[in-house]
């Protein structure tokens, strides 16, 4: 259990994990706001969420580094109040499970690579980000406004489709829009990913939590092909050129299981992370 | 601790006038320093990436350049200067 599945997780179903609990992802989620309130500080209104107050943050690198690193550890410590988005890396079969319990589901274009790579998705062949809930009727309904609308997608559509960009080597990160509402699967790979570029280089973490497992090679199937090499997006593999086995360090390990898929031989499997002692508190 | 030695890149808004349709430097940064954005919304929509004004080029990460001069290389305008102190 990280810190997210305390907030926002329930033991009856989903494990306990965050986005595997149906009240994340029900109507009455999306806009908490009590009648005469201004919506609460941390994402209650998710398009004017966590913006500002990240900018700020982020241009103390170039005038105060110190101040930034304090910045950042302040708000890492904040946890599910952050001023940041909450994210965590989940595997595919996470992101299916999620497929089946969310609905609307609709693939859209992904804003992180408009702006870092000016890299346009115009229709539903382009598209790579999932779009989850009732937000995406929105989205829908002005296709000028969110850059180029939304493709629905049935259950069994958005596995193959999550399939699809798991071949291509992205990782799922799934996301919170507003509260503890799951509004999203990203298909996200670095440098071009927000919430990956923010963990990897400035070591913000609530964006880009962990996944509950963790890689593991066994030594007896693994033929050194190096196929699991080129997939990791965190720097956790490499080829070892003394054993000619691939060799994960597992403390850097996302657990995303991109070298899982790609394993031809089925060498890799993912293993809870909370039964490995050393790395059940690492998220 | 000393502010780092960060690159200062300076992007030429007169010059650099149609980021989005060009992105040369957006493809070609190896450190994906570059990030670009509408400054022109009309009603909440954007407008044409290939009207002169309507997109911005920022540096948002000039803290993982390298100084390796690639965009400066790639751009068609020379807009791009990029200085280390």
């Amino acid at each position: 259990m990280n810190w997210v599945d305390e907030a926002f997780g329930d033991p009856e179903f989903g494990e306990g994990r965050w986005y595997l609990n149906p009240k994340n992802h029900s109507r009455q989620m999306y806009k908490v706001k009590k009648p005469g309130e201004k919506p609460a500080a941390f994402g209650s209104d998710p398009e004017a969420q966590s913006g500002r107050k990240m900018g700020e943050i982020m241009q103390k690198r170039f005038t105060d580094p110190e101040e930034f690193e304090k910045l950042v550890k302040e708000a890492n410590a904040m946890k599910e109040k952050s001023p940041f988005q909450i994210g965590q890396v989940i595997p595919l079969e996470e992101a299916k499970r999620v497929a089946e319990l969310s609905y609307p589901v609709a693939s859209m274009s992904c804003i992180c690579r408009i702006g870092a790579r000016g890299h346009e998705e115009r229709n539903e062949h382009e598209y790579s980000c999932t779009g989850l809930g009732v937000g995406m009727l929105k989205w829908e309904r002005w296709p000028e406004r969110y850059k180029g609308g939304v493709n629905f997608m049935s259950p069994e559509e958005t596995k193959e489709w999550l399939t699809k960009w798991n071949k291509k080597g992205m990782v799922h990160i799934i996301m919170t829009f507003g509260g503890s509402y799951v509004g999203g699967i990203c298909n996200c790979d670095y440098p071009d990913c927000g919430m990956i570029r923010n963990r990897v280089d400035y070591g913000i973490t609530p964006g880009c939590l962990k996944s509950p497992w963790v890689a593991t090679v066994d030594f007896d199937d693994c033929n050194g092909c190096g196929v699991c090499v080129q997939r990791c997006q965190f720097g956790a593999i490499k080829f070892e050129v003394t054993t000619e086995k691939t060799n994960v360090d597992q403390f850097k390990c996302f657990g995303c299981g991109l070298c899982e898929t790609a394993c031809p031989t089925e060498a890799i499997d993912l293993l809870d992370r909370e039964s490995l002692p050393a790395l059940k508190e690492v998220w | 601790m000393a502010v780092p030695n960060f690159a200062a890149i300076d992007i030429d808004r007169s010059k650099c006038t149609i980021p989005f349709a060009c992105k040369k430097c957006l493809t070609g940064c190896l450190q994906s320093v570059f990030s670009v954005s509408a400054i022109k919304v009309e009603r909440g929509r954007e407008t044409n990436p290939n009207e002169p004004g309507t997109y911005a080029l920022h540096a948002p990460h000039r803290d993982k350049c390298t100084g390796c001069n690639d965009c400066i290389e790639l751009c068609p305008e020379d807009a791009i200067t990029v200085t280390f102190a």
